[in-house]
Order: structure tokens, then sequence, then C-alpha cells
């Protein structure tokens, strides 16, 4: 360890201290003149002129010297070097990156505390022109210290770090890790990824490539043999409508990965926190078993639940939380006409009327005329086959305008007032057949629009077996979107906004006379979609994975998260919030015309509130783990560490390796700051020598007086 | 250095402090309250004087002054007497004060001439009082002012003091000649000045006073500044009758400057005793009463010596 100066030209100033011995020398004899009645023996006297220039007070001179000199050396960035020759000789400083699995499934035999360790023995062996950073991950990274030679400040990192609630996910730390090796001024670099290794984290085409010169250093935390864990994989939550009223009937998916006995395990489902019912269940190894519990009435918004299984290895999916509010049905007004035996509804009744959860309330108006008093409550019209007059389509306008929704379906007598033909998503033209075959077909379906979406999975409804015979040609307008074409490309549905509802047009039947949909067993779910989009309706999610994010300034995201209409509506409009953790920790939500996101990262319950107050059924979020976590299965190391692109070790030149130890240098005077001390040292050596130089004028200046008196 | 100490030999008098005097306007009044306090201080003057009075006779002893025998009495009793006299009540008394620029140089209230003036003042009439005639010569290198002795005088001298003032040059050997060939008839001579001259000078200048038959006493005045030299701040010191400068760090020339000082008073003091002229150095801090008592016992003390 040596001294050394970041700027050592600075020292160049020490010619500074003769200053005040040049002041000393040159400066003009204050004219202090003595009147003395003869020189007679003065002249005798040899006279030097060097005893004038003569420096006197020595101590005072030394003082001011020596601040001046502190005063230069504070400017020049002096440290103590702690280099030394041989972290040169082993290549070169190195950039160290620490990635630090802390999904849950870290908590297994508290893993992370060996992580931790491991993590503290590699921070302990950096060089001192080493720098490391700490990265930990789990679906996502997070860069806890960057790029530092502090080992105080990594050790202080890794004290509070602790299992979150995250999957893994090697790919983000991967790419951290490489964002910052390809930063580094260091040449040589080492990732080492601490992790138990899980092989659901990796996925193989992360596409990381680390820097050449950069190694990649698997250390594997954690037991090799696959633990025995049981979890809570999922909960449905069916509803009935008892009596008028809603019975909810959970039942939970448990499964067992490894072990190899059966076992036995006890399931209970706690409501509003307290326990109401509990379960056996007897697993067989690597096998699931569904446990249904009592039917429970829902009467109280926000009843939090959850479904526990005993303590076992991982603890964090053995329970699964959700949340659930009594529903509200949604009203439906059939409009269709007044004339003919047949029932053009008699299909689109059936189909809405048939829910077990009596999510819709029906009405059927027989009139090409809609009343204001019919439009009460309702929140989606079907105008099935009708033509309405001029005076309707204008109720229905403003009826869209406010937020609700309108499907008109173009039957035999179906039309639109000219009146008002701009509310639809296009000109209706005239009546096409196909009775060439078999029909036509739908050949095109928007499975991203929230209608099709239910069906965008496999077996998840086919409309291709429906039959379509006639339909009315359309065109639609600019503003239009078109949600499904028949196999001609001619339009089924389309779409347009209006104001704060929504406008749809069908151009065939909804009953089975101009096609044989309502015969097909799509017809039920397709009319549900139908309905719950024109009223606005959002599928309430029970629970969220940890990780996701919730925008508590949308209603469409709040109503997903389960908050009713009403409370989002009044959510949204701008309250400060206030969501406290499952841990317990504070997340405000400010007041703002932005989005105020909402971080999902514990699972639980999360609260939303206002500050300051404490309703009795507050909004709750429920949050469960990613259960690809649960799946404890391995990846071999070496195997994760060949995937990724073997980097190779370059040497290129000594101006990097010069330019890393300037900045190692830089960082050891930043830390030490030995600038400060000696700048409050030359203050305080200014201090003394101007209180010492007082007192000697102050008794100079006593004798002087008396000569002048 | 003894000789810049008064022996304060007498117990209970009070002395007066030189600024004290320095407040008092009036020479004469000054005069009158040092001299009368000293007399009154000192009871009884313990010196008879110089008067020429018949006092006594007593038979001759051997080795007395032939001179003194009272041949007229041997002629009437045949015996040999000794005619002693009580006192001289006309001897002339006479100040020499030096008015050269270096007098004018005081480091407290009180300038080496105030000091010198009060000296004369109270010399004249203390000298007054004892019935001498009395005469005052200020001199700087020439001679400035010259009042003859009288007995009637006093006031003259006393005045003549009062608008002295120092500004010229000085230098002894001059005036002192012209000042002997005025003083014709012998007498007292109280030189007052600062002498800074060569002892040698200063002897040869006052030589020719010894050699008229004048008693020649000397008081030296010097400045406590000047011999003790307590200046500590490096300054320009400006000879007061040359007007030369010369910076001077008085810390280091300290030293070297009192060994010349007192190598001067001494050489003074050995000359000046060496031909028989009485010589006191004072220090103008100190007390003039007590100044002018150590004056008066020294004259007695040649008194009795002769």
């Amino acid at each position: 360890m040596s001294l050394a100066f970041l700027v050592p030209l600075f020292l160049l100033g020490v010619a500074g201290v003769v200053i005040p011995i040049v002041v000393h020398l040159t400066r003009r004899q204050r004219r202090n003149v003595v009147h003395f009645p003869s020189l007679m023996f003065l002249e005798k006297i040899p006279y030097q002129e060097q005893r004038r220039r003569r420096i006197q007070h020595w101590f005072l001179l030394s003082l001011r010297a020596l601040a001046l000199a502190l005063v230069v050396a504070a400017f020049a960035r002096p440290f103590f070097d702690q280099s030394s020759g041989a972290a040169l000789g082993s290549g070169g400083p190195r950039e160290i990156v620490v990635l630090l699995d802390r999904s849950y499934s870290m908590e297994i035999d508290d893993q992370i505390e060996q992580a931790r360790d491991a993590a503290e023995g590699i921070f302990a062996d950096l060089g001192p022109l080493d720098r490391a950073s700490l990265v930990t991950f789990s679906r996502g990274a997070e860069v806890v210290v960057r790029s530092t030679s502090d080992r105080s400040r990594l050790r202080g990192a890794l004290d509070t770090l602790t299992a979150g609630s995250g999957a893994t996910r090697y790919g983000p730390a991967l790419k951290v890790a490489q964002t910052i090796l390809e930063e580094s001024t260091l040449a040589l670099g080492e990732v080492y990824l601490l992790s138990d290794f899980q092989r659901n984290g990796w996925t193989g085409d992360e596409g990381v490539s680390l820097p050449p010169g950069s190694s990649l250093l698997p250390i594997e935390i954690g037991t090799e043999r696959e633990p025995d864990n049981l979890m809570v994989a999922d909960v449905s939550l069916p509803r009935q409508i008892v009596a008028g009223r809603e019975r909810i009937t959970p039942t939970a998916r448990v499964v067992r990965r490894g072990g190899e006995a059966p076992t036995t395990v006890s399931v209970s489902l706690d409501l509003d926190g307290q326990e109401i019912q509990t379960r056996e269940v007897t697993l067989a190894p690597n096998s699931a078993q569904p446990v249904q519990f009592q039917p429970f009435t829902l009467s109280q918004p926000h009843t939090t639940g959850t479904v526990r299984l005993d303590d076992n290895a991982l603890g964090a999916d053995n329970a699964h939380h959700f949340v659930v509010s009594p529903g509200s049905s949604l009203s439906v007004l059939i409009v269709n006409g007044a004339g003919g035996s047949s029932d053009p509804s008699l299909y689109l009744r059936g189909a809405l009327e048939i829910s077990d959860d009596g999510r819709f309330e029906v009405r059927t108006r027989r009139s090409s005329t809609i009343r204001p008093v019919d439009l009460d409550g309702a929140a989606a019209v079907f105008i099935n086959d009708v033509q309405l007059d001029g005076g309707s389509a204008e109720r229905l306008r403003s009826f869209v305008e406010e937020g609700g929704g309108v499907l008109v379906a173009l039957g035999q007598d179906g039309g639109w007032p000219a009146s008002a033909a701009d509310m639809l998503p296009g000109t209706i033209g005239s009546i096409q057949d196909r009775l060439q075959g078999r029909g036509g077909t739908l050949g095109y379906l928007d499975y991203e629009h929230p209608i099709f979406e239910v069906f965008s999975g496999p077996r998840s409804g086919d409309f291709t077996g429906a039959r379509f015979y006639r339909a009315r040609d359309f065109t639609p307008s600019d503003s239009a979107a078109v949600i499904a074409r028949f196999d001609d490309g001619s339009v089924a549905l389309a779409e347009v906004r209006l104001g704060r509802g929504r406008v749809l047009l069908w151009t065939t039947s909804l009953d089975s006379f101009w096609n044989d949909l309502a015969l097909q067993p799509v017809y039920l779910p397709f009319v549900h979609r139908l309905a719950e989009h024109l009223g606005g309706r959002t599928e309430a999610l029970p629970w969220f994975v940890a990780g996701q994010v919730v925008d508590l300034a949308d209603p469409d995201a709040l109503e997903t998260a389960g908050l009713v209409s009403s409370e989002a509506a009044g959510l949204a409009e701008g309250l400060d919030q206030i969501a406290l953790s499952p841990t317990g920790g504070n997340v405000p939500l400010p007041a703002g015309d932005g989005p105020r996101y909402l971080p999902l990262e514990e699972h639980g319950f999360y609260t939303v509130r206002q500050p300051g107050t404490d309703p009795d059924r507050p909004f709750v979020i429920a949050v469960n783990v990613d259960l690809e976590e649960s799946n404890l299965g391995r990846v071999e190391p070496d195997e994760l560490v060949l995937q990724i692109e073997a980097p190779t070790v370059v040497d290129d030149g000594s101006p990097r390796l010069t330019q890393a130890v300037e900045l190692q240098r830089e960082d050891q005077e930043r830390r030490q700051s030995l600038w400060r001390w000696l700048l409050v040292a030359a203050l305080a050596l200014f201090i003394l020598e101007t209180v010492i130089s007082n007192w000697v004028s102050r008794r100079t200046t006593g004798a002087a007086g008396a000569v002048a008196g | 250095m003894a000789h810049t100490r008064p022996r304060h030999s007498a117990a209970g008098t009070q002395f007066l402090d030189p600024a004290v005097l320095g407040r008092i306007g009036n020479l004469e009044l000054l005069a009158r309250t040092v001299v009368d306090g000293f007399l009154t201080g000192l009871h009884r003057s313990p010196y008879l004087g110089f008067s020429m009075d018949f006092a006594e006779h007593r038979p001759y002893m051997p080795g007395d002054d032939i001179r003194r025998i009272d041949w007229k009495l041997y002629a009437r009793t045949d015996r040999h007497y000794i005619k002693l006299f009580e006192a001289d009540t006309n001897a002339n008394f006479s100040v020499l004060l030096d008015l050269s620029s270096s007098m004018s140089y005081g480091s407290h209230s009180l300038t080496k001439l105030d000091y010198a003036r009060y000296l004369a003042a109270c010399l004249a009439y203390f000298s007054n009082k004892q019935r001498d005639r009395v005469g005052l010569v200020t001199f700087d290198h020439e001679v400035v002012d010259y009042v003859p002795p009288s007995m009637k005088h006093l006031d003259t001298i006393l005045h003549t003091l009062d608008r002295a003032t120092a500004g010229r040059p000085g230098s002894l050997a001059e005036p002192i000649l012209r000042i002997t060939e005025m003083l014709s008839r012998k007498g007292i001579l109280v030189v007052i000045s600062d002498f800074y001259e060569e002892p040698d000078a200063v002897l040869k200048a006052l030589g020719p006073l010894r050699a008229r038959g004048h008693d020649v006493i000397v008081f030296h005045v010097m400045d406590p500044y000047e011999l003790e030299f307590p200046f500590e701040e490096a300054s320009g010191f400006e000879d007061l009758e040359t007007g030369e400068q010369i910076p001077v760090i008085p810390g280091k020339l300290r030293s070297d400057y009192l060994t010349m000082v007192n190598a001067h008073l001494e050489a003074l003091e050995k000359r000046f005793t060496d031909n028989q002229i009485d010589y006191r150095l004072l220090n103008t801090s100190k007390p003039l009463d007590a100044a002018l008592f150590e004056y008066l016992l020294s004259r007695e003390r040649m008194s009795k010596a002769r």
C-alpha cells in the first residue's frame, strides 16, 4: 500500500509554499518611523541587509507553508493505493456479476441463506482492482449493486436479501449480466449464477451471449434430490343461484410432485381469514387429487378465501388465495318484430336465460319502437330482425353514447332507419343467398376480440360447423372493425364504437331461418359473449399471479381485478390510494392523470384503500405464486453453461487494462476521500496561524505604540 | 548600571514624578515646588555652601593648606591659625543647557529637554536661594541664549528656559569655546546635555571650562528608551538631528546597542572623573528632586574632599 495521487499535476502547486516567504521578503516595509535622538550607536553596528529579511517567526511560516501544502495535496487527490502486482499478474482486474436466484423455491432448506453465503464468499475473494455487481432475479432481474469494489456495499445488499414470490427465469438475469459486462471497462468478466437451477426457468432460446473474455460460473445451491412437494394447483369457484342467493362450491386441485409413498394431507378452506372446512386427501407420488368443499353462500363483496395445505417442502405454493364478490346480473333487452307467428328470439332468449349463476336478466319487447322506459337499467340491447323507427334509433343512440351496447341482427324483416345510418358500422345492402353447396361458413374470426377470445384455444368452441345460407350484404365504414367474415369474405359481424358504448351488426339472423348457428353448441357461449361484450362486463379474476401488474387507474383492469363497477369507477376517478402488501408494506398510489400501477410482487392479499380510512370490506386483490416454480426439476448447470454461447478470452491489449486501472484508482480515491481531511487540516492550520500571528502582532504593536507615545 | 539608578538615601523623602512636574506650566513654581519640598524634606541643609563669609579660626595642623593661614592673625599672635569661611553667597552659578534636536526626544510624556529645563530651573532657583549669582547659556551648535550670572537674573533665566526649544543640530566644542570666553569669572558651571559625541570629543570640548578654573558639573540626560532600547518591531529609525533614516530590527541590534551605550557612558564617566568633573547620569523617568538630591550629596562630598 503506497500513497499515490490521482491528479499529480496539482503537486506543482507545492511551489506556492514559497509564497509566504516571498511575501515576507518582498513586501514593503511598513512606514513605521521611529524618531531617535541619534543614530550614533546604531550606525556603528555592522548592518546586514539579511537581518531585516531574516524570518523571525519560523513557526508561523511553517504553519502557513504546511497549510498551503495540504491544500495542494488535497487538490492532487491523494489516496493509498491498495492495488498489488498480484492482481494484475493474474490476468488483470475482473468484472464480476453475481446473479442470485430469489425465486420462492429458494426458501426450501434455507437455500437463500446458502446463496447469500456463497455470494459473500465471492465478494470476499475480490481482488483490489476487481469490481462486482449483485443482481437478484426471479421472473425479472434487478440490479441491486452495480459494478463497485466497495465490499461493504455488496455485503450490505446481501444482508437484506430474502426469497420472493416469483418464479425462476434465467434469461433476464443473464441479459443484465451481459449488459454489465459489455459496458465494463475491465478486460475479464465472470458471471456467477447462484441458483437451485430449476428446469422451468430455462427455455434455451434466451439469446444470451456473454462478451469475449467473460465466463459463466454456475454455483448450484441446495440438494441434488428432488423434494417431495405438494401444492394447491388450482381452485375452481363455480357459482349457483339458490333461492336467489349466490352459492359457490370451491374445488381445489391438489398436486404432489415427487415423493415415494402415498401420503395423506389436510386441506383447509379459509374464508375472510377464518377456517371454514378441512378435508383429508391421500396422494400417491406424482399425482393429483381434486378436493371439493361444501358450498358457501356469497353475500359480501371482496370475500377473501384461501385453500391451504399442511406445511411441506415448499411453503409458498401450499396456499391458494382468491377473492370473490357477489355477481350482478346483466340486463338484456331483446327487441323483435310484433308481427308473425314465429318467435325470432326463441333461441336467443333461451340461450341467455340458460345459466347457473343467473348472469343475464332478459326482457323482450315485441315492437318496432323502443320507449325510454324500456332502456332503463338495460346494459345490452339486441335488435333482432326488426325495422325500428327513427325515434327509437335516436333513443338507442343516446343509450349507446352513455355506455350501452346494441347488436343489430338482420333477418328477413330487419332494417335500420336511414336517419340514423351513421350509428351502424357500415352500410346495409341487399340479401345475399349462399345456395350452392352446403351454404357458407364463417371463414375468419378475430380471436383477439373479447367475443371470440374464449374460443381461441383448442376444443374451445367450433364455429366451422355452422352453415349460413343467407346474409345481408354489408359494406363496413372506415371506423368499423370487422370481427367475423364468411368464407366468401363478406362481413358477418362488425363493430363500431359510439360514445362510451358500441354497436355491433350481425349480417344474418340469430335464429335458425338463415343459418343453423343456433343449433350449434357454440351458439350459447357465443350469445353470452355477445351480451357480456355489449354490456361491458369484464370477467373478474379471483386471483393474480405474482409478477403481474394492475393499473388501478383503469376501470376495466379494476373490474378484472374483481372490483365491482361502482367502486371501480370511484377508484379510477382519482383519489389517493394506498395498497398494503401481504407482508405489510405500503405502496402509495397517488392520484394523477397517468396510470397507477400496482406491481403484485408478493403472494397473499393486497388491500387497496384510501389513506387514513378503514373500510369494512376493502378492495382486495389475491395473488398466488407462479406454479411453474413448484416444479422443482433441475437442469444440469453445465448443460445451461453449454447452451450459452461459450465466449473465448481475448486479451485486447493493454490500453483497456490501463483504463481499468485508472478507474480503479479513481474509485479508491473516491472511497478514501483523503482530500476532505486534508482540507479540514489546512483550515485548522490557517485558523491556528491567524490566532498566533494576531497575538504576535498585538504584542509587537504594543511596543510600537509606546514609541509613538 | 548603578549610575542609572538614583540612590534614594534620604529615607522618607517624597520624590516628585517628572510626569507630575511636567503638568506644572510655571517654571518658577515648579522650581519652588521641587526645591522647597526638597529642603523641607531634608530639614536642614547638609551643605554649608561656598560662602566666603568668615566662620572661625582654628589652629593650624600639619597638612592644612598653608594658603588658608591667616597671616594677619599670625602677625598679631605669632601663632598659625587657619581661617574658615561659612559660605560664599556671591559665587557664579551658570547652567549650560544643550538645545540640540536630540534633546527633544522623549519616550514618555517628558522629553529630555523638558527634564533638562526643569533641572536647570531647580538648580537656578536653588542657587539663587543660596544667594549665588545665577546665569544661563543655551546652545546647540552655537550659543542660542546667554543670561549672564546675576543675583537678579533668576526670572530671566526661568523665562529663557520656558521658551527654550530644541530644533537644530548640536555640537559641544564650538559653543563651549564661546561660552568659555563669555564666562571670564570662575564659577560653578552645570552642563546639561545628552552628549551624543565621542567621549574624547566631549572632554576636549569641556576642557577649556575646566582649564579656566570653573567647577564643572555634568548632567547627562538620557531617556529610558535610549538606555534600554526596548523596541520590537522593525522600523525605520530617523536621527533627530541629521534626519538620516536607517532600517532597524531592534531585536537583533539591541544587545549591540546596549553594549555600545554602556561603553559610552562608562567612558564618559571615566573621562570626567579623571578630569575632576562631576558627572551625573540622569534618567528622565526618575524623579527630578532625587537627581537634585544626589547632586547635592555629591557636591557635599566634593566640598569635604577639598
